[in-house]
Order: structure tokens, then sequence, then C-alpha cells
């Protein structure tokens, strides 16, 4: 697999992976609704298939000494790497946020808190489902997979940032700077990072069903 | 003598074609040409030996494995060529390479990988679009040579080489055999054959219509030059095998044991003859 996933990062990863890595630093913007920064991290995933298909990979692949599974795997673990790497950077860019007074409470939606995070956690998880279920079903329609995926999660933000201001819950606990409620945001970063390790695994689960019984 | 692959009851159905029951085995060391004309179902066949197309029904063992239950291992001690190199145009061969040798870990030969590459004049500093077709065969050849394959299985390799060059690649072949590798080749270049094969399988719609030693196919035909008047006799449309038009009359392919009621101007059949006629016939 450690093979595999060097075969991922040198031949199938898109340039842009590395610059959305960079867009982390949009929680430094005042006002923003920062799971943008993350829908960028599934552009970059996007990319890297869609070139994956350009560039014949899953020929290449299905040649190499590797069980046609795991051509599934590698690639679905190469998109966990660059998403956990993604809010890996997000982190330290929510952690600087707080290093400036003058960047107060995200008024355009959630703060750049810990449950923001919990809360981005099961956005990628359900990209992560919509997308490997669908393009390990057909990888020739990446396109089709993506849009299917991106809606979903542009649904997923629309509804987490109207939370914001309609539920009271939302408002006077999660979208509260950190370490106010904390243990209650904890709780949230720990169901959604739950649900992202569950949806990604079960996407994973089900891509190799249908990768398996497709003709290349 | 060893049977590296052996395949039963193969069977795969699209929409408007399918592979019928394709079986046949590949001795150790035997170079084998699997040859049909274009859509007969070759490159369907060669891909479901490693389940890249998934087979309707059907049994593929390699040295007495079957494929499903021991993938990693087989697929270890076989090279594997569709066509030329058509992934990563873009890429500088030595970072494919760089990425093939890692998967290959121990077995991959660089001693071999730069043997090869030299012979074939290619350089690691180009990337695949900037070679020819020819060239990107011999890329993904010498990648299928530089881990020790045991098995080379190749669709097309010779397509799109100039004769020089495919005369080098058919003698790669020979001295291949020489050591014991096995060597399974799709063609549709008869005469590639006639210099380096021991056996062939011929495919023709999905059927597989002969899989035996090359010498003792070819040996059963002979083709027959006929006038008009000839061709009406009733003895001639039984025997016939196949019927082509050529200048100054017409051509007939029939059974060697066949010939002797008809013959007059015959002359030994090559593997082009057989199958040319017998395609035709079929149209």
């Amino acid at each position: 697999m450690e093979n595999l996933l060097y075969k991922e990062f040198r031949l199938v990863t898109h340039p842009t992976v590395y610059l959305f890595w960079g867009l982390a630093a949009m929680l430094l913007i005042p006002n923003y609704p920062y799971y943008v920064v993350f829908f960028y991290c599934s552009l970059g995933i996007f990319f890297s298939c869609h070139g994956a298909r350009e560039n014949n990979d899953i020929m290449y692949t299905a040649t190499l000494p590797i069980e046609k599974s795991d051509t599934v795997r590698a690639r679905i673990l190469f998109a966990v790497l660059i998403e956990l790497m993604q809010f890996l950077l997000a982190a330290v860019f929510a952690m600087l946020r707080k290093q400036i007074p003058t960047l107060g409470a995200n008024l355009a939606g959630m703060d750049a808190n810990v449950a923001l995070f919990g809360m981005a956690f099961v956005m990628m998880g359900i990209f992560n489902f919509v997308f490997f279920t669908a393009y390990y079903k057909d990888p020739n329609k990446v396109g089709k997979c993506f849009a299917a995926a991106s809606i979903i999660q542009f649904l997923y933000i629309a509804a987490a940032e109207a939370a914001v201001h309609i539920l009271p819950f939302m408002k006077y606990r999660l979208d509260t700077p950190d370490p106010e409620y904390f243990t209650l945001k904890l709780a949230v970063l720990a169901v959604g990072l739950i649900s992202y390790v569950m949806l990604t695994i079960f996407a994973t689960v089900k891509a190799v069903r249908s990768f398996e019984k497709l003709d290349l | 003598m060893n049977t590296v692959l052996q395949i039963n009851n193969l069977c795969k159905s699209y929409e408007g074609f399918k592979l019928d029951n394709v079986s046949f085995s590949l001795q150790q060391g035997h170079i084998m040409g699997f040859i049909g004309r274009n859509g007969a179902g070759k490159s369907t066949t060669l891909k479901s030996l490693l389940n890249l197309v998934h087979p309707d029904s059907g049994e593929i063992c390699f040295w007495g494995n079957s494929f499903k239950e021991n993938e990693l291992e087989i697929k270890r001690s076989i090279g594997f060529v569709a066509g030329g190199v058509d992934y990563y145009p873009r890429v500088k061969l030595k970072t494919i390479t760089k990425a093939t040798r890692k998967m290959y870990g121990s077995s991959w030969d660089d001693t071999a990988y730069k043997r090869y590459m030299e012979m074939f004049s290619l350089s690691e500093n180009k990337t695949p679009a900037q070679l020819s077709a020819g060239m990107r065969v011999k890329y993904a050849l010498t990648l299928a040579l530089s881990h020790n394959a045991k098995l080379l299985i190749l669709d097309e390799p010779t397509s799109g080489l100039d004769p020089v060059s495919r005369e080098d690649l058919l003698e790669v072949f020979l001295n291949l055999a020489d050591k014991g590798v096995t060597v399974l080749f799709s063609t549709h270049i008869t005469s590639d054959l006639e210099k380096c094969a021991d056996d062939i399988t011929y495919i023709k719609n999905g059927r597989i219509m002969a899989s035996c030693a090359l010498r003792d196919y070819v040996n059963q035909y002979v083709v027959a030059k006929l006038t008009a008047e000839q061709l009406q006799q009733q003895a001639v449309q039984s025997a016939s095998l196949g019927i082509r038009r050529i200048k100054g009359g017409y051509s007939c392919l029939l059974k060697r044991t066949d010939a002797p009621v008809l013959a007059q101007d015959l002359t030994a059949a090559t593997l082009e003859d057989i199958m040319v006629h017998m395609e035709k016939e079929a149209e």
C-alpha cells in the first residue's frame, strides 16, 4: 500500500491539491463561510481523479502487481491523506486566528472553532461516500460524480450555516469562540470524526465491490 | 512440460458480442501467437486473464493456481502489455519507471531495465508523448521485461513497429523463450508468428477455432489456384474452406487431405492464407 500511495502522490496528484492546502489560510478571513476551505480540498481530489482518467491511470495501475481492490483502497486513502492534511493546516490557521485579536467572531457563519472541524468532518465523510461510490461504478463519469457530491456538500454548507442563524443551540453554544462550551464542541468533533471514518469505510467497501465488477 | 496457463470455458457476453467457451493452454518456454481479426475477442480474452474484464464464467489458472485466489503472486510473475504506453503521456519515463520499480520491489532487475532501455534506444528524460507508437511499445516491453516475469502477455506488441524493430522484438522473444520465459502475444501480423511462434490460438467471433502447434496447424492446409470453371465443380464447392478472388482466377483454401481430388496448382498454405480465407468465408 505504501508503494501504491507513492505512485498516487507521484503520478496522480493534481498541482491544485497543494494550492488548495494553502487555502486553509482562508480561516484568517474575518467573515467567511469557512466550510468552503474544506470544499476546496474535495475540488483538488476531483481534479486528481479527473487527471487520472485522462492519463489512463486505471489501466496502468491494473497491470501492476497489486490486487484489483487495492487500486480503490489506495485512491481513497490518498484522498483521506489530502483531506487530513487540509484539516491539519486549517487547525494551524484556526489557532493562528485566535492570536490575532482584531479578528473577532465570524459574522458570515460558524466560527473557526473545534465544532466547525467536527461539522466539516461530516461534510467530507459525505463527500467521500457520494463521490467514491459513484466514481468506482464508472470512473469515466468522474465529472458527474463530482457534480452530485458537490451539490450535496453545498446543501450541507447552506443548512449548517443557516442553522447557526436559526437554531439557538447552534448560535449560542456551538458558534462561540473556544474554549466556551469546549466539552460540547469536543463531542461534536468526536461525532464528526467517527462519522467521517464510518462514511469513508462504507464508501471503500461499496467502491471495491463496484470496481471488482467493472470491465476495464 | 509445465502448463503455465490454462483457460477453461471462458465466457463473457456484451451486447452484440460474446466470448464463447474460450479454452486453451500454454506450455512453459513456448511462444504462442493469439490471432484473429479486429473485434474477434483477442483483447477481451487477454484482459479477462488478469480480471481487467470480468468473465461471466470459466476458469483461469496460472501455474495451476486460480487467478482469483492468487492475484498478487500471479501478477508479480507476469508482464502485461496492452498495446504501447498510453498512460501518463506528459510524465517523464524516469518518473513512471520509478513508480513502477517500487511496486515490484526486489523482483525488479535494474540491470535488465538499463539493458533494454539501451537496446531500444530509449531516453529516460523523454515523455511517452514524445515517443513514436513503436517506441512506446518498446518502453512498455522494457517495463514488462525488467521484473523477471516468467510469462509475458502482450496485446498487439508489434503493431506500429517498423520491420527492423519488429525483427528485434521477435528476437527478444526467442531469447526469452530460450531462458524458459513463456510469451503469449496477440497480433494480426501473421508473418511475425511464422518467424517465432511455437503455437497458435486462432479466435474468430469469440470462439476458438484452433489452438495447437503452429506447424501442425499450417500443415493441415493447402491453397489451390482455380479458374472460374473449376470453381463451379461440386467437389471444389464441398471441400472449400474459403475462396478469394485473385488476379487471374480464384484461390481456394483446402484441407491437405482433400487436395488430391481437385488439385492442379497447389501451394502450402501460410497462416495468413488460412486466416484470410476462413474470415472471407465467414463473411
